[in-house]
């Protein structure tokens, strides 16, 4: 009997991965602990509003694991996904562009700022963290200078509103979540089963090995954070979608939410290893916190430590974990 | 050679962003020249004038000039200075956070030797050297908006600004009014407020907390306050276990939508919450933000706003909101250049309250409110 528990659980730490399985047992018991606390954490509403809140986190963290993957990181999404937004609402607002427009722009300067990213990583060899640094401040300025420093209000009737949360009669759906979970689905194939995401891994374990076995690591390395820059761009959809007015030069400090879930989901800082579907788990630990912490009386700065708690103990794992490796 | 190909192509893709970016840069660039050149003819206006030594010029200093807020301000100044026969010059830099090219702007203006200077300093420490320049050139400086904090006694003559206390003992009489029949024992009343750092802000929240207690506490209620430390310590009220109404303060830890939003949501389904106020635009959009999955505003919950834009005045509209206070920005123009023009003919200047007002569904159309909101669009 114990041979075959050992047995099944092996299977299962293979198949998921030792830290996913540890962070899902965290996120059932946050979860439990709220509902038990709580009355108004069990409400459907609660929940409505905590899945409205964690897409956009979750497509940044989807983009910025791919950058963590490689060894590096992209500290530009929280402003840039902001800019994004504000950049493709200006042009529906105050140029009566369609919405249409609006959106495919918003994704679109995620994706060129993916490629200054990953020009500055990975051709001119620059620290990720510095050049990044560097994009988050131009994101910033940049999205103020389009607006002249006033907010945008996307219309309230825009369509892709409704592409992340349908109401059907009085109730309403978070169809936005769908939308993530296909993401990871296809994001966790990307990275496992083909020969790009597969590249894009040997890079973070040993770029000069990668390179010497005949791969050409600029174009893959610059790929892992085209991608981060076109989820960021998904991710200002999202950002629009859910608050209806987007201050410009806001936007600072989201890119750590969502950082934070990638490392909890037990993506290695120093790359080689993560998971997409780690980070999802990595996301809800950190929504479930943010949206569970003010509902049992938590003042605002306790609800910063115990969250800054958590994300010390993910890289403790990730740092014992490195060591053992 | 398939990499020489692929490396070229990457290099075009890359010198096209480098001209997107720089495009981005050119419009930059761009969008100051305006205001450089409206100050240039104005400059010579101002030296003309003073040929003459009749005509009166004013240089005015705002915050910034993009957001309709100063627009507003920029009217009022220019509607006044017209009614008194004086010529102003309204300047601002692209965005609060540019304290050099205001201090370049305050420069300009103590150089054009204007009658007097409007000023509402970004750093008042980084403008010191030029409010110095002006005052040994007997060039009075009048404050407006936030004013010059903490500048030295004489500098500036007097301040016309919002008293955000009075705001918001406003908004507390107003929402006191929509809910005076449903207080009673367990009655929660939520403040949400962006910070407990600025001045302002806190001042627009204690204003509301300090007058809904005493209005509370005149129906015969007990009433105390919790949440934030800082607002809690700061408030006339008493913290008093088992009060029949609790005044509910909170304050995310950062600026952030997420956190704001949570909170609204965490006061919205309180028991016993009968109206919830949002201090300034970003707790009021916030609050609609997350009522959109709750849907009690307007209906079991009396949701009071502050400021305006565009989420805040569609939500006043339909009734989501029962109204929000604006600040009077066209009023603080005027009562600014009425106060230049006062200290110009040496008259003594004092601070002036420059008022605010409550909006709601039925006024919010009044052209003497419309012409406050920034984000106002009339109704079809």
């Amino acid at each position: 009997m114990a041979g075959n528990d050992k047995k099944s659980k092996n299977f299962l730490v293979s198949k998921i991965g030792g830290q996913q399985l540890i962070v899902l047992g965290v996120i059932v018991a946050l979860f439990a602990f709220f509902c038990i606390k709580s009355d108004i954490f069990r409400s459907y509403t609660t929940i409505l509003s905590m899945l409205d809140f964690s897409y956009f986190v979750a497509f940044m963290a989807i983009g910025v694991t791919f950058a963590l993957i490689t060894g590096g990181n992209d500290l530009s999404i929280g402003t840039g996904m902001v800019c994004y937004g504000i950049i493709g609402g200006f042009f529906v607002t105050k140029l009566g562009l369609p919405v249409t427009v609006g959106f495919v722009i918003t994704i679109l300067c995620g994706v060129l700022m993916g490629c200054f990213n990953g020009f500055l990583v990975a051709i001119l060899e620059l620290p990720p963290f510095i050049a990044t640094l560097s994009t988050m401040m131009i994101a910033r300025g940049l999205g103020s200078i389009v607006t002249g420093g006033s907010s945008i209000t996307w219309p309230a009737d825009a369509w892709f509103k409704n592409i992340f949360k349908i109401s059907i009669g009085e109730a309403k759906y978070p169809l936005g979540f769908v939308w993530v979970v296909l993401a990871v689905t296809i994001m966790t194939i990307f990275l496992r089963h083909t020969k790009p995401g597969r590249y894009i891994i040997a890079i973070g374990s040993n770029k000069e090995a990668t390179r010497l076995s005949g791969v050409n690591v600029i174009k893959w390395h610059m790929l892992a954070y085209i991608i981060c820059g076109m989820f960021t761009g998904f991710a200002g959809v999202a950002y629009s979608a859910t608050f209806p007015t987007i201050a410009a030069g806001s936007g600072a400090g989201l890119e750590l939410d969502a950082i934070c879930a990638a490392i909890i989901g037990g993506t290695s800082m120093y790359g080689g290893s993560g998971t997409i579907f780690g980070t999802l788990l990595g996301v809800y630990v950190m929504s479930i916190l943010k949206t569970g912490l003010p509902l049992i009386g938590l003042q605002a700065n306790w609800q910063q430590i115990i969250t800054g708690i958590v994300l010390l103990v993910a890289v403790f794992i990730d740092v014992v974990r490195g060591k053992k490796n | 050679m398939k990499k020489k190909v692929l490396s070229a192509l990457l290099s075009v893709a890359m010198v096209a962003t480098l001209l997107v970016g720089c495009g981005g840069s050119k419009e930059e660039a761009a969008a100051p020249a305006p205001e450089a050149t409206t100050e240039a003819p104005a400059e010579e206006e101002a030296a003309a004038p003073e040929a003459t030594g009749e005509a009166l010029h004013f240089e005015i200093v705002s915050k910034g000039l993009q957001h309709e807020y100063w627009q507003a301000v920029k009217n009022g100044c220019e509607s006044k200075a017209q009614e008194l026969g004086a010529t102003i010059n309204f300047v601002g830099p692209a965005s609060e956070s540019d304290i050099q090219p205001q201090v370049d702007m305050l420069n300009a203006a103590v150089e054009a030797n204007p009658t007097a200077i409007g000023l509402a300093a970004l750093s008042t420490e980084a403008c010191m050297d030029a409010i110095i320049e002006a005052q040994s050139q007997n060039i009075p400086i009048v404050g407006f908006d936030s004013g010059v904090p903490g500048a030295p006694e004489g500098a500036i003559l007097a301040n016309a600004a919002t008293d955000n206390y009075n705001a918001g003992v406003m908004a507390a009489v107003e929402v006191f009014n929509l809910i005076k029949d449903k207080l009673a024992a367990g009655a929660v009343i939520g403040v949400m407020c962006q910070d407990a750092t600025g001045e302002s802000l806190i001042n627009r929240g204690l204003g509301f907390i300090d007058k809904m207690a005493e209005l509370v506490a005149a129906e015969g209620l007990t009433v105390t306050v919790q949440g934030n430390d800082k607002y809690v310590s700061d408030s006339k009220v008493e913290v008093t276990e088992g009060a029949d109404v609790t005044l509910e303060v909170k304050v995310p830890a950062s600026v952030d939508n997420t956190a704001s939003a949570n909170d609204a949501t965490a006061l919205l389904q309180t028991p016993g919450i009968i109206a919830i106020y949002g201090s300034n635009e970003f707790s009021a959009n916030n609050l609609v933000t997350a009522d959109g999955n709750i849907g009690k505003l307007g209906k079991e919950v009396v949701g009071a706003g502050f400021d305006s834009g565009e989420t805040i005045i569609a939500a006043v509209r339909d009734g989501r909101l029962a109204g929000a206070i604006t600040q009077a920005p066209v009023a603080m123009g005027e009562k600014l250049i009425e106060m230049l023009y006062a200290a110009a003919n040496g008259e003594t200047v004092a601070d002036v309250d420059t008022g605010c007002q409550w909006y709601n569904a039925e006024n919010i159309d009044n052209p003497e409110i419309c012409q406050n909101l920034y984000g106002y669009t009339a109704a079809e």
